[in-house]
């Protein structure tokens, strides 16, 4: 075991150690990579690490087994995921009975178990490594690269893999504003929501008046569903400390802060562990190895609501006040937190930036289209096949995402939309999934690219109700500082409920439409001026859907209680008395033989009969 | 200085002043609800709306806390300012249709009625400004007072709803609401002050006599502490309502008792 230097002093103390740590590597030919990203952990993976670690300690003399933990592959619905090298043997949904085998077979025996392999569910293949699965093979892995082949609590891994060179190389060979011109190069922009040029923002906070100057990772992550974040800081926190660090040096900050939503326990004690290791062997602190560039970073968890993701409400809860937003007229580069200049990130962003060093901005702008470089990253969720976090590079198409890392529309329904951008995002219908993925190109569509959650919709989504979903979150989410988003937001909820109880008004669009005015013009942040996307891009591309609950009182998606009624298929009952049981109202009557009717006066709607029926005989209309 | 050109009239400001100050200047009024300038800006009302021409473009800004950095043009009377300045006005007519401040300051920019039916609960005659708040912690020194809740169940409220040990019962609160929802009540029979709706009660310091309710104890020995006179001679005014005070003096005048030369900075 190469043990690690009290304390890196210079940039060839950390090139020496790099060096051994590989070579080191290169004498344990096999090991069994265990996910322990949340995903997989729930489902008791860090049991089957247990069981691994000690098959591994007892396996003999002769040939040396590593059993590691790693973040998240993205995979989760088919956890907890197992790796097996040599040949990447990718085995999915493993439990605690299946751990001798694997190791016996394949650790130990070098075959592969078929029944733990991933089978393409449209054409039957198996698939033995990731990149024959298609959920895998179309991404294109910059920022989750590392994820699953990293161990999240060892720095000694993530530098055998090259992890802090691009600090190195910046701190030997590159001016701060070197450092900026080549993120500008690159093209990024933030992954947070708003998209904006990373670069310019480095270099105003730089150039800002004033002595101390802060950087800070937003780790809040309050979109629901949504886990992009979370597995970076999970699976890869040095990358994120890295990009810190090299942040911190182009724009000349001493002190770093990670805000942590308080719901990620994993991802505080990851960052936790690894800025504790960058510290002990002398990758944060004074006088990085060797240089005059002194850094070091902090974790605060978040208190708790969505807004505290907004950039001036997450420094005023930095700051121990209420996490509120304050107008931005005076940007917070130049009067953030304590009133000093200070840079905010998003935790994609940073992690996209040791590798921007590393391979040049050039190498990352030619990823993407004219205006959105680099890669992103989804969650996505929904009625696809498959589901997870997936990385793709900009300018893919949201019809390749659907269909082939998604595989498509689940159980035979047809696509209707696809939600992108979090809670204040817009709904693209089929008549667009041949857009790009581009900052631009979705917001000319009604959506955003927002943080990245995707969340695909069929046939049975009622547009109404998901609009009305969207509007509830932001309203409950909503800090009720400023008069239109407190207010403009409960009278839209008001009406979208009456709409969606079938006692929608001619008129009613319009007023939607007038109050989204009001609050895109005249609310305090973000969350209220884009809080009427949900309502608008609905309106925009399923106009019809509300006109069907307003005029005709009938939710197509029969979705809306009380808007459509539900009958029995005459033909398809077998009578087997089953709905009858359950009805909690009596409305049901049939006899033996008799094929049963629904009386539709005693009918509260609550959908008993659809649940139980198994022949599928009971039919909304 | 920057110049301003606020509906084609010029002004010049200090940089830094808001446009809400060039309008001042200008003679151009702007409604406002949660501004004050004792307290601090919180711009969240967001009645002062105006635009700012941004060249390409105009964007809807805040009046009351827009800094003047550079030589900028504002349009106060432009459509889609008022647009913006009455949508918010009527959202705000429906949460408290009955405060007359609140229909006054609507009608004055124009609005005559609103669209919206009520729909939020909580506290309605209360518009939710913040100006109480600010007054109790940035003036007063106290932090009696704060806000209770997140979005529209949000309220102004003494902590846990409780009748407050911080307030000292000055009524700056009541002072400062524009819509007149903080009262202060005099509770004669028991010389207690109350300030309405948050409950906090305090004892009356009451004249010695006429036992006419003078103010609060805690205000009366706050003042005390910032009086630069003869303390005992304050300490005995205190006592005493303005009109036995006035009597009392008179009396001692008439005695030729007081020492002219000595006259404090006592305001009756
Ligand atoms: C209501 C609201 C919530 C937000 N939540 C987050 C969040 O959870 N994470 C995040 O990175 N950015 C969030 N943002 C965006 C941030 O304000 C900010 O723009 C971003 O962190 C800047 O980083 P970037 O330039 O790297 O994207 C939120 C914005 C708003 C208005
Ligand atoms: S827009 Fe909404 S969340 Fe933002 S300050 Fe106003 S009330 Fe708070």
């Amino acid at each position: 075991m190469i043990s690690v230097p009290a304390r890196l002093t210079s940039p060839s103390d950390i090139e020496n150690l790099a060096n051994a740590l590989r070579e080191e590597s290169r004498a344990a030919p096999r090991s069994v990579r265990v996910c322990i990203g949340t995903g997989c952990a729930a489902k008791g993976s860090r049991r089957l690490y247990e069981l691994f670690l000690e098959a591994a300690t007892q396996s003999g003399e002769d040939i040396r087994v590593e059993a590691k933990c790693v973040g998240c592959h993205g995979f989760c619905e088919r956890g907890p995921i197992v790796v097996i090298e040599p040949g990447e043997v990718f085995y999915q949904r493993v439990e605690e009975p299946d751990v001798p085998e694997i190791f016996r077979e394949t650790v130990l025996g070098g075959r592969v178990i078929e029944g733990l392999l991933y089978e393409d569910p449209s054409t039957g293949k198996k698939a033995t490594k990731a990149t024959e699965i298609p959920f895998y093979n179309v991404q294109e892995r910059v920022v989750l690269g590392m994820n699953g082949i990293v161990e999240p609590t060892s720095i000694k891994d993530y530098i055998a893999r090259d992890g802090y060179k691009a600090l190195v190389k910046v701190l030997t060979s590159m001016t701060p504003e070197e450092v900026v011109s080549q993120v500008e190069v690159a093209g990024l922009r933030g992954r947070g929501g708003g998209g904006f040029p990373t670069a310019r923002k480095w270099r105003s906070c730089r150039e800002a008046e004033g002595s101390c100057r802060y950087v800070i990772c937003n780790g809040d992550e309050g979109d629901p569903g949504a886990f992009m974040d979370r597995s970076i800081m999970e699976g890869n926190p040095h990358s994120v400390i890295e990009g810190m660090a090299i942040g911190a040096y182009a724009i000349g900050a001493e002190q770093g802060y990670i805000y942590v939503r308080n719901e990620y326990p994993l991802a505080v004690e990851h960052l936790k562990v690894a800025i504790t290791q960058a510290r002990e062997i002398g990758l944060l602190g004074k006088n990085i190895l060797g240089s005059s560039f002194s850094f070091d970073i902090r974790i605060n968890r978040g208190g708790g609501a969505f807004v505290c993701g907004e950039s001036t409400a997450l420094m005023a809860s930095l700051e121990g006040r209420t996490g509120e937003p304050r107008a931005k007229y005076v940007h917070t580069v130049e009067s953030g937190l304590w009133g000093k200049p200070t840079n905010l990130n998003n935790v994609e962003t940073w992690a996209n930036v040791p590798a921007i060093i590393n391979n040049g901005g050039e190498w990352f702008a030619n990823i993407g289209t004219e205006k959105s470089k680099g890669t992103k990253v989804f969650s996505l969720v929904g009625k696809v096949e498959n589901t997870g976090l997936v990385e793709v590079p900009m300018g893919i198409t949201l019809r390749r995402i659907v269909d082939e890392i998604g595989g498509g529309i689940r159980d035979g329904k047809l696509f209707k939309a696809v939600q992108t951008g979090g809670p204040s995002g817009g709904c693209i219908p089929a008549e667009h999934l041949d857009a790009r993925v581009d900052f631009d190109e979705l917001t000319k569509l009604g959506s955003m690219m927002g943080s990245g959650g995707m969340i695909v919709m069929d046939e049975d989504t009622c547009m109404v109700n998901v609009a009305k979903y969207f509007t509830d979150f932001l309203q409950k989410e909503s800090c009720g500082k400023c008069t239109p988003c407190r207010e403009g937001l409960s009278q839209m909820l008001h009406i979208l409920n009456r709409i969606a109880r079938g006692e929608g008004e001619v008129g009613d669009v319009e007023e939607l439409g007038t109050l989204a005015e009001i609050l895109e013009g005249t609310a305090l942040c973000a969350l209220g001026k884009t809080a009427a996307n949900p309502v608008l891009s609905t309106i925009r591309y399923f106009r019809d859907e509300y006109d069907a609950h307003i005029l005709d009182r009938r939710c197509p998606a029969k979705e809306c209680r009380g808007l459509f009624r539900y009958e029995i298929d005459a033909e398809a009952c077998k009578a087997c008395g089953i709905c009858l049981k359950n009805c909690p109202a009596d409305a049901i009557t049939g006899e033996k033989k008799v094929p049963h009717t629904i009386n539709q006066e005693k009918c509260t709607l609550c959908g008993t009969c659809w649940e139980k029926c198994p022949f599928t005989a009971v039919l909304k209309i | 200085m920057p110049t301003v050109i606020i509906d084609g009239q010029k002004v010049e400001v200090e940089r830094d002043a808001t446009v809400l100050d060039a309008a001042k200047k200008a003679g151009v009024w702007i409604p406002t609800l949660c501004y004050h300038p004792a307290v601090s800006i919180s711009g969240s009302c967001r009645v002062c709306m105006v635009e700012l021409d941004r060249g390409d473009w105009r964007q809807l800004i805040t009046a009351c806390n827009y800094p003047v950095r550079r030589d900028i043009v504002v349009y106060i009377s432009s459509d889609r300012a008022e647009r913006a300045r009455r949508g918010v006005m009527e959202l705000l007519l429906a949460r408290s249709p009955e405060s007359p401040e609140l229909k006054e300051l609507a009608e004055r920019m124009g609005v005559k009625s609103t669209p919206y039916p009520t729909v939020t609960e909580s506290q309605r005659s209360c518009i939710l400004c913040g100006l109480c708040i600010a007054v109790c912690e940035d003036i007063i020194g106290k932090a009696a007072i704060g806000y209770a809740g997140r979005g529209v169940d949000r309220t102004v409220a003494s902590p846990f709803r409780q009748p407050s040990e911080d307030c000292i019962g000055c009524g700056a609160c009541a002072a400062v609401c524009p819509v007149g929802t903080i009262k202060v009540r005099v509770h004669e029979e028991q010389e207690e002050v109350e300030i309405s709706p948050f409950k906090s009660r305090g004892k009356l310091l009451v004249c010695e006599q006429c036992r006419a309710p003078i103010v609060s104890t805690q205000v009366g020995e706050q003042a005390l502490g910032k009086v630069e006179m003869n303390r005992e001679e304050f300490r005995e005014l205190m006592r005493l309502c303005p009109k036995c005070r006035r009597s009392k003096t008179a009396a001692r005048l008439e005695a030729g008792n007081i020492d002219k030369q000595r006259g404090g900075r006592v305001v009756s």
